[in-house]
């Protein structure tokens, strides 16, 4: 279970902005998810290790070097949706 | 030209035989999506200028007697989430809407390289997340064999347009089925290749540790030919490896494919599986068996965990992926904020779905502190034993054989409002992802369902890097309709 405070919380967090009713729904749902989860708990995993995920278990290594940059500076600032003089433009983060 | 037959073995027979020009091709393919795009609602965008500038280059190159790269002249769809160079790359989301690609993705520049003819790019649920194209900020996409019905998703829209004649192959992307639910759903053949054997360097991230890219085709001769042009180590992606060589080499030969033993994992023949989809994975064993082919039945206990193990690990890395999305580097739709947290909250709030916001959340909740042992942790542990019941199985078997989705194609509409049901249409395609196999769907027939007919399809799973295993059984299966 989770509460509608709870859920207005994560939201809060994630930076999403709900409407009473949006929070009411979405806690009906993650309710019904959370609930499906509860069969996790049948499985032992005190022995078990976490698998994050990837084919090749090994770390992947280079070497700490300046390299060219595939996507040009000036492509990527083009592709900014605001920009001043070569760097991002966003409002002010303190009042 | 008939263009529902053709294939990329037919077309490059054709083309080099100058039966046809690959702008009379790509031309063909243009107005096929011109005459049914309006129905089906496959593609979000078509790249015209890029398309007949490359077909112009390939028909120029074969008029001087040049030898061709296998995929020049191949008119291809590519799901809205990779990027190509200059072109719209959506995600089917409101908040990539005036979004313009600064740079190619790998595979684009890897079919760039091949001359491939890129027609447009096709729809998809936001972000990749869903299993309908329901969730697409721009419409769903219907399927072609009824259009009442979803072409499946999340990559619908390239299934749709191999399916309907609108493309003659395409790329899509799979986090936990979302290539072999769609082909299954529209009868046509869809590939996702094992983790890190495709770069998903310039593919909108959704899922990293599980998100791989693959190919759309009619026959698994053409995945194969598709599949081999888009893999390889990417210097852009750490998590890419070098199949082709060792130790990863790996090249069967046809006599070679005749003897694998193929396993029937007994969780995935469950009560509610259609009766249609049961008939149809039960015709391709048959089929298999006239082949020659041995079977065995075998168990992956841990099966029935693998849907709540999904929705705990890809959500979690949904909402620290989607999180870049805010308004600041990439679009921004809404421009009256005047603190930097007002700036992200309502480009948020009008860029992101129903279904995004509830994974990001979802996936904020499991990964907050408190409960991400219980969630998160627990369910990374259960992925490890649901990849070791493949590592056991594959000790007595060298392919599973499944049905890829428990229905043939829904009803628009019909999952919508609950969640979990709509969830629940991922079960078998998802441990795949979850231990980074390789698997595919192959269309068997279609069967009598409703007042009309509609596609089933068979899975087959292979050993990591063993995709020469399952396309190679493909082939044969094929050989023999």
């Amino acid at each position: 279970m989770i509460s509608k405070e709870e859920v207005k919380h994560l939201a809060s967090l994630a930076r999403i902005e709900l409407t009473n009713e949006e929070a009411a729904e979405l806690q009906h749902d993650l309710g019904k998810i959370l609930d499906h989860f509860e069969e996790l708990k049948e499985v032992n995993t005190d022995t078990v290790a976490p698998l994050a995920g990837g084919s090749l278990l090994v770390n992947q290594f280079r070497n700490d070097e300046d390299s060219t940059n595939r996507i040009q500076n000036d492509a990527a600032v083009k592709a900014f949706p605001d920009a001043a003089s070569g760097f991002l433009k966003v409002p002010p983060v303190f009042e | 030209m008939d263009l529902s037959k053709l294939t990329i073995a037919a077309f490059q027979e054709g083309l080099r035989a100058k039966d046809f020009s690959a702008r009379e091709v790509a031309d063909a393919y243009f107005a096929a999506i011109d005459a049914q795009n309006g129905a089906l609602n496959a593609y979000l965008s078509l790249t015209k200028d890029l398309a007949r500038a490359t077909a112009a280059e390939v028909d120029a190159a074969l008029a001087e007697g040049k030898e061709l790269p296998p995929l020049a002249g191949v008119p291809l769809a590519l799901k809205d989430n990779m990027l190509v160079k200059g072109y719209p790359a959506t995600a089917s989301s409101k908040m990539l809407e005036h979004y313009t690609a600064a740079y190619d993705a790998t595979v684009v520049e890897k079919l760039k390289f091949e001359r491939a003819v890129v027609l447009g790019k096709t729809n998809l649920d936001e972000f990749a997340m869903g299993s309908s194209t329901e969730n697409s900020a721009f419409g769903v996409t219907k399927n072609p064999h009824d259009t009442a019905r979803v072409a499946g998703g999340s990559s619908g829209g390239s299934a749709a347009a191999v399916a309907a004649g609108m493309a003659l192959a395409a790329l899509g992307s799979d986090t936990g089925g979302s290539i072999r639910q769609p082909a299954a759903l529209c009868g046509v053949v869809g590939m996702k290749p094992t983790y890190g054997t495709v770069s998903r360097f310039g593919l909108i991230a959704m899922a990293s540790s599980l998100d791989q890219i693959g190919p759309f085709t009619k026959t698994a001769e053409d995945a194969k030919l598709l599949f081999r042009a888009i893999r390889g180590k990417d210097v852009h992606d750490a998590t890419s490896i070098d199949v082709v060589k060792k130790p990863f080499h790996y090249e069967p030969k046809k006599e070679d494919i005749k003897k694998l033993v193929i396993g029937i994992p007994k969780e995935y023949f469950i009560e509610g599986l259609h009766p249609e989809v049961a008939k149809g994975v039960e015709e391709a064993i048959t089929r298999l068996r006239k082949l020659g082919f041995s079977f065995k039945e075998v168990s992956l206990p841990h099966t029935k965990y693998a849907l709540s193990t999904y929705y705990i690990i890809m959500p979690a890395e949904v909402s620290t992926n989607l999180a870049r999305l805010d308004g600041i580097r990439y679009a921004r739709n809404v421009r009256d904020a005047k603190k930097l947290q007002e700036l992200y909250v309502k480009n948020k709030a009008y860029g992101f779905g129903k279904e995004t916001r509830r994974r990001v959340l979802l996936g904020t909740f499991v990964l907050s502190s408190g409960y991400y042992d219980a969630y998160y942790a627990k369910a990374q542990k259960v992925r490890r034993l649901i990849k070791e019941d493949f590592d056991t199985t594959f000790k007595e078997v060298d392919v599973i054989l499944s049905p890829v989705t428990p229905t043939p194609a829904f009803t628009i509409g019909e999952k919508t409002n609950d969640p979990l049901s709509m969830y629940l249409s991922d079960i078998f395609t998802i441990p795949a992802n979850m231990a980074g196999i390789p698997a595919i769907s192959i269309p068997v027939k279609k069967y009598t369902v409703g007042s009309g007919e509609l596609p089933v399809a068979f899975q087959l799973m292979g050993k990591h890097f063993h995709e020469e295993d399952i396309l190679g059984i493909g082939e044969l299966y094929e050989a023999r309709q």
